[in-house]
């Protein structure tokens, strides 16, 4: 009878575990803080149009790098977000799209902690700009 | 006064010099290189002209499971026994310089290699087409008292030499042809010591991340090559998959004919012809780093 009870006991205690670790590891995550820009990146011009064909290299460039942590529409959902310990902000809020393009640009490009950096991965200059013109669309 | 005149004269035309000589210089459009005609170094059994950025690391991981033959007996050749494996590494050491290493299953066969892309197709067509040459050697690791008895250490090499040329047609097709050289020091009875062969690859793109591959190797049948006319010709190489590319990874799922792993054993010593039966599963994984 003891045996049963001590199965019973240590049962409650992993199911008790697993309920109480579903509610904490979502709010575990913490907000990523206030960026420091270089004054460089702020002033920083975006030299590429936003026409249809920018727009298509940078949903490209978007779907290959950023869609696993920021989700197809860049609310910050995709499937590998949920590792992260930091929160993903959404593209579609106001601060977001009310940053300079040099300020995405060195968000997206330069990045910092769990934000990858992509100097290394989209060498060119207009690739990137492409991407930056595609966040935008991502209201 | 006249002096004078002498040297304004001179300097505005050194200064409306440099004026134009600015203007041509911006005028100067740059024909960049297309972007990714491949996702990756790989495509199935061959080289793709795709070089990562200098200082990347590439991890890749191949594998060929059993002939799907016998059904769900083994899982259609999933469990079956006799699947190849090749680990690889390769580093970008210079502008579209690679060279790698790697150790495959069969023959425990390590084998050492090098890409060059001499040229890369531009997005005006300046350069129309890209050029790559790939090559390797690869040394058979087996005990000794596998080989014959008169044993010599350069028994154990095989080489492979490849020109590969493509072509990016669109953001979708990209397409592939190469020829190539193959030699084995020593040979199972039967087979070649040296074969050319036609290559033939690409990819369609389906998705934004999805493309379907295929590859096709054809053994060329020179009888003024070896003397060993009276052997068969070995089979040509069709494989066909799907290919997955996320940022730092490329993952390839196919079916093919030959259990190869390193291209001189597809072409030297695929004796299975193309049909169903011989078909088996494989997948490539490649992973990258960069520095």
């Amino acid at each position: 009878m003891k045996k049963f009870k001590n199965i019973f006991l240590g049962l409650s205690l992993v199911l008790a575990g697993a309920l109480f670790m579903a509610f904490a590891l979502p709010q575990d995550k913490k907000m990523g803080g206030p960026w420091e820009i270089p004054a460089k990146y702020k002033t920083m011009k975006n030299t590429i149009k936003d026409d249809a064909s920018s727009l298509k290299i940078g949903k490209m460039l978007y779907t290959k790098h950023c869609k696993s942590c920021h989700g197809s529409n860049g609310l910050g959902d995709g499937p590998k977000a949920r590792s992260m310990k930091t929160a993903i902000p959404p593209f579609n809020c106001e601060k977001f799209q009310a940053q300079t393009d040099g300020v995405l640009y060195y968000q997206s490009i330069i990045g910092r902690d769990e934000m990858p950096n992509y100097e290394k991965k989209i060498l060119d200059e207009e690739d990137r700009w492409a991407l930056i013109n595609y966040l935008r669309t991502l209201k | 006064m006249r002096k004078n005149i002498f040297t304004l004269s001179f300097l505005l035309v050194f200064a409306f010099g440099s004026v134009l000589a600015q203007e041509t210089e911006t005028e100067k459009v740059i024909d960049k290189p297309v972007r990714s005609p491949f996702e990756s170094g790989y495509l199935i059994d061959n080289q793709t002209t795709v070089i990562q950025p200098v200082n990347t690391l590439e991890f890749a991981i191949q594998h060929k499971f059993g002939t799907v033959e016998n059904g769900h007996s083994d899982l259609w050749g999933l469990y079956a026994s006799g699947a190849n494996i090749r680990l690889g590494l390769s580093y970008v050491v210079a502008n579209n310089v690679q060279v790698g290493i790697g150790v495959s299953k069969r023959n425990m066969t390590t084998d050492f290699n090098a890409k060059w892309t001499i040229l890369e197709q531009t997005r005006n067509n300046t350069v129309p087409l890209a050029l790559a040459l790939y090559g390797n050697i690869a040394i058979d690791g087996r005990d000794k008292d596998q080989f014959h008895e008169d044993f010599k250490s350069s028994n154990r090499l095989s080489s492979f030499a490849q020109v590969i040329v493509g072509r990016k047609f669109s953001d979708a097709i990209s397409l592939q042809t190469g020829v190539s050289f193959s030699h084995y020091n020593l040979i199972d009875m039967g087979n070649y010591h040296d074969k050319f062969a036609l290559h033939f690859n690409g990819r369609f793109k389906v998705s934004p991340q999805g493309s379907i591959i295929f590859n096709f190797d054809a053994p060329l049948d020179l009888d003024y090559l070896d003397s060993a006319e009276n052997y068969d010709n070995p089979k040509p190489n069709l494989s066909f998959g799907y290919e997955i590319s996320t940022s730092t990874h490329a993952f390839q799922i196919y079916m093919g004919n030959s259990s190869g792993l390193i291209q001189q054993d597809i072409i030297v010593n695929n004796h299975s012809k193309i049909d169903m039966d011989n078909f088996m599963i494989g997948f490539t994984i490649t992973r990258l780093w960069n520095f």
